[in-house]
């Protein structure tokens, strides 16, 4: 009798187990993507992928190529920390074509900062609406500077 | 006979390998090829992940619950309509004391209707019941132990070596167990992509040098965003650093986030 | 304190109380009912096998006429224990990256090695080393397909001299002492799963896994009492009593067990009374009210430990067919005190917000990708699996070779 010879049922479960692992792993190189683990247990693609996203909101800075005078007016007031798209709405694409006019419709009313709210913190000036005045706000206030009336 | 019949069907074992094997490449390569045509991955070039390090900061003596940051983030990154939010506004109310209750304050009172992202409705309590009410703005944590990256089953959110936790939306399988774990309750399955979604910091912005939407658009400079790696003189970032005495949210999870906020009270979690 | 926040919100959210983070505020919840049924159908799996185990490594003699039923079982409802986490998936065409690509921190990704492990060198491999006897012999005398079928499952090794039957018998035994650990691997694991979110206190808790697999034993032996019984009826067969008395034994046990470690659960949150306590009494109170409180501690706890138990003092003095009948109850029972303890667990953990300052309720689908009838399809096949693995292993026709006395082959 052969010492080492494995019994025919155990030998058929070894090939068998050789094939699923072998397929596991074979499959494993074929379907892991390429750049997987280039900085972790991710694709490196991804960073890419989700940096590639057109931005939407233009930003201060790009306003500042043409209208640097208003600007530099707000700079000097209250409003300075206002960023242009705020009340003016969403303006990439006005700042790739002039022609094309900010989205007003994402743009924002002094009321909406400035309406009294409990939980708003007591150095913000906040005004009860129906108790200041019913008019326009532009009528005594201006925008981007204001301290100063018109 | 019997091995015969044994190298028989390895053979045909090993067949049916090299077929799959085959197939698979084959599937794969016109995978590659469509997905080079379809997704455009113009990263910003010059862009290295190694030489940054994110930071966002919220003055939370500054926040004026006026809901901006909220539609900017959702118009900027296409949030869909509905419950879903990469970044919220709560309001806090903290009623006085009841007349003869032993207890120091009230029970708080807390909403975020939409997100705060049409601002708030006239608070429930008349304002001389309230002991204080200010509003926390909320997002992803950006925790340097992400317990949501820990749980993912095939590495589809990930830390990014700038601190960005990120998901990858080609690659996740939507299971949601990054949201479960998610102490935050940062993060939403989007129902469109139905792939897991939440803040990014904007990684489309500030990989191209812009500021993130929420951080551009806050009129009252309550949240503060910036390179740890890259500070200049009179970075705002650097100021609220020395300024202030800072806390994150449910320290006690050590998820250590990277979301400083300065002003917070202890009802917030 | 929950009342008085609802006014502010119940304009806009009514199925909200209190406040929650407005991403939790969706209708349907995230893990559903297909959810509730995975862990029950993983958890009966692995009762089944560890019941079957009784027979091979603890030389339980009594139990010998279920351990092919309890081991099939076992196989049929592990065959569908990952078809719920795959229709819950929002991208289920991306499954494939669970195992190409794990994430080795992750205890879903874990599961997915557990699980090809369990099913593939535990509990197909000790099934075959049981079978593979009876395999060449049934080939030898059926035709046809079912012929075509045995004759594929001996893998062409037909060596049934003494020898290698003694050989099989050895590795059935060595395959069930891995097994246990197992077993209780593949269950515990998915008590991880829930126990490992420290986001959530009402999962977040090391004794999570422990109950998992206790409730597991418990259900699985409930449910081979089940199968066992309605397959002698079906044959209309009698019941070998000396072996339902000790599967009700074992039951007994594990359900004592079972039930302490839950109460202690229970005595510890309470004590402990951590931060969300509140919230957490709440939904016991209200949303979990019916399925806690009647569902797992009633029907599936208190009930049938009384029953079992008298059964315990009093097994002499009563018929064997209102005994046959207890033991059945008790059995459908458990059955169904386990499913609520899943519902309890994993809805539970989404009842309330991670805020700790709301509740949420629900409109669960009956239709849809998360619904109701998906979940009760998926709980229905495993049964249907188990019907073609008696038709085929267990028939009637086909009588199974006689199994050597099990102390011979271990020394």
């Amino acid at each position: 009798m052969h010492p080492f010879k494995l019994p025919p049922q155990i030998l058929r479960l070894v090939l068998l187990t050789l094939a699923i692992v072998g397929s596991y792993l074979v499959a494993r190189a074929f379907l892991t993507p390429p750049s997987f683990g280039q900085y972790g247990w991710y694709r490196g693609d991804a960073l890419g992928l989700i940096a590639s996203r057109p931005p939407v909101f233009a930003g201060k800075q790009a306003c500042d190529e043409c209208h640097s005078d208003i600007l530099k007016k707000l700079a000097q007031d209250a409003h300075k920390t206002l960023s242009c798209e705020a009340c003016h709405g969403v303006s990439r694409q006005h700042g790739d074509n002039p022609d094309i006019p900010p989205d007003k419709a994402t743009g924002s009313h002094c009321i909406r900062c400035h309406e009294a709210n409990p939980a708003r913190p007591a150095w913000f000036k906040q005004i009860v609406v129906k108790d200041h005045y019913s008019g326009k706000c532009t009528e005594c206030h201006m925008p981007h500077q204001p301290t100063q009336t018109p | 006979m019997k091995t015969q019949f044994s190298r028989r069907s390895s053979l045909l074992r090993l067949g049916g390998a090299i077929a799959g094997l085959l197939t698979i490449s084959a599937v794969r390569t016109a995978k590659a090829v469509v997905q080079k045509v379809f997704v455009s991955t113009s990263a910003p070039k010059g862009y290295d992940p190694t030489k940054h390090k994110w930071l966002m900061c919220i003055d939370d003596n500054k926040c004026i619950g006026c809901g901006l940051c909220v539609e900017a983030c959702k118009r900027e990154n296409g949030v869909p309509e509905g419950p879903y939010f990469r970044t919220w506004i709560e309001r806090y109310i903290i009623p006085k004391p009841k007349p003869g209750s032993d207890r120091t304050r009230g029970e708080a009172l807390v909403d975020s209707p939409n997100g705060g992202m049409h601002g708030f409705p006239e608070p429930p309590l008349p304002k001389d019941q309230i002991e204080h009410a200010f509003f926390v703005p909320k997002l992803c944590n950006l925790c340097e132990n992400p317990p949501c990256v820990q749980v993912c089953p095939v590495g589809a959110t990930f830390r990014a070596p700038d601190g960005a936790v990120l998901i990858d939306p080609k690659y996740c399988i939507g299971c949601g167990f990054c949201i479960q774990a998610c102490p935050y309750g940062s993060r939403f399955l989007n129902p469109v992509t139905k792939t897991a979604e939440k803040c990014t910091l904007c990684y489309h912005r500030i990989t191209r040098g812009l500021k993130p939407a929420c951080v551009e658009i806050c009129p009252a400079e309550a949240r503060i965003f910036g390179d740890l790696n890259n500070l200049h003189a009179d970075d705002p970032l650097q100021k609220f650093y020395e300024k202030n005495r800072v806390q994150v949210l449910k320290p006690y999870l050590g998820t250590e986030p990277r979301v400083l906020y300065a002003g917070l009270d202890k009802e917030v979690r | 304190m929950i009342t008085e926040v609802t006014n502010i919100v119940v304009e806009v959210l009514p199925q909200f109380e209190g406040y929650v983070f407005p991403n939790e505020a969706i209708a349907q919840p995230l893990w559903s009912t297909l959810i509730v049924v995975y862990p029950y159908i993983t958890g009966l799996v692995a009762g089944a096998f560890i019941m079957a185990s009784l027979v091979r490594v603890f030389n339980v003699k009594a139990l010998e006429p279920v351990y092919r039923l309890s081991m099939l079982t076992a196989l049929a409802f592990l065959l569908c224990a990952t078809l719920p986490l795959l229709c819950h998936l929002g991208h289920p065409e991306r499954c494939y990256e669970i195992m190409m690509t794990p994430h080795m921190t992750s205890p879903m990704a874990i599961f997915g090695f557990v699980y090809a492990w369990y099913l593939m060198a535990v509990l197909l491999l000790e099934l075959w080393f049981d079978f593979r006897q009876d395999f060449v012999k049934w080939s030898k005398v059926t035709s046809g397909f079912r012929g075509i079928i045995y004759r594929a499952l001996t893998l062409g090794v037909t060596d049934v001299s003494e020898q290698s039957v003694r050989l099989d018998m050895k590795m059935e035994w060595i395959l069930s002492i891995v097994g246990i650990p197992s077993a209780f691997l593949l269950h515990g694991y998915v008590g991880f799963i829930f126990g490992s979110i420290k986001a959530n206190p009402w999962w977040g808790n090391v004794l999570m896994p422990i109950m998992f697999i206790l409730s597991a034993i418990v259900s699985g032996i409930a449910l081979c009492v089940f199968n066992y019984i309605v397959l002698t009826w079906i044959r209309r067969k009698t019941v070998d009593m000396r072996c339902l008395d000790t599967m009700a034994m074992f039951l007994f046990y594990a359900l004592v067990v079972d039930a302490v470690i839950e109460g202690l659960d229970v005595f510890h949150r309470g004590y402990a009374a951590e931060e969300g306590f509140a919230v957490l009494q709440t939904m016991i109170r209200e949303k979990l009210f019916y399925t806690l409180n009647i569902g797992q501690v009633g029907i599936g706890t208190l009930l049938p430990l009384l029953m079992l138990g008298s059964l315990q003092l009093l097994r002499r003095r009563v018929p064997e067919a209102i005994r046959r009948t207890m033991i059945f109850c008790s059995g459908a029972m458990i059955l169904l005190g386990v499913l609520a303890m899943r519902w309890n667990v994993v809805m539970g953990g989404q009842f309330f917000s991670k805020s700790l300052r709301g509740v949420m309720s629900y409109k669960m689908e009956f239709a849809g990708q998360e619904g109701w009838l998906i979940s009760a399809v998926i709980l229905c096949l495993p049964f249907i699996i188990l019907t073609v693995l008696v038709k085929l292993f267990l028939s009637e026709q086909l009588q199974p070779s006689e199994h050597e006395p099990q102390n011979k082959s271990t020394t």
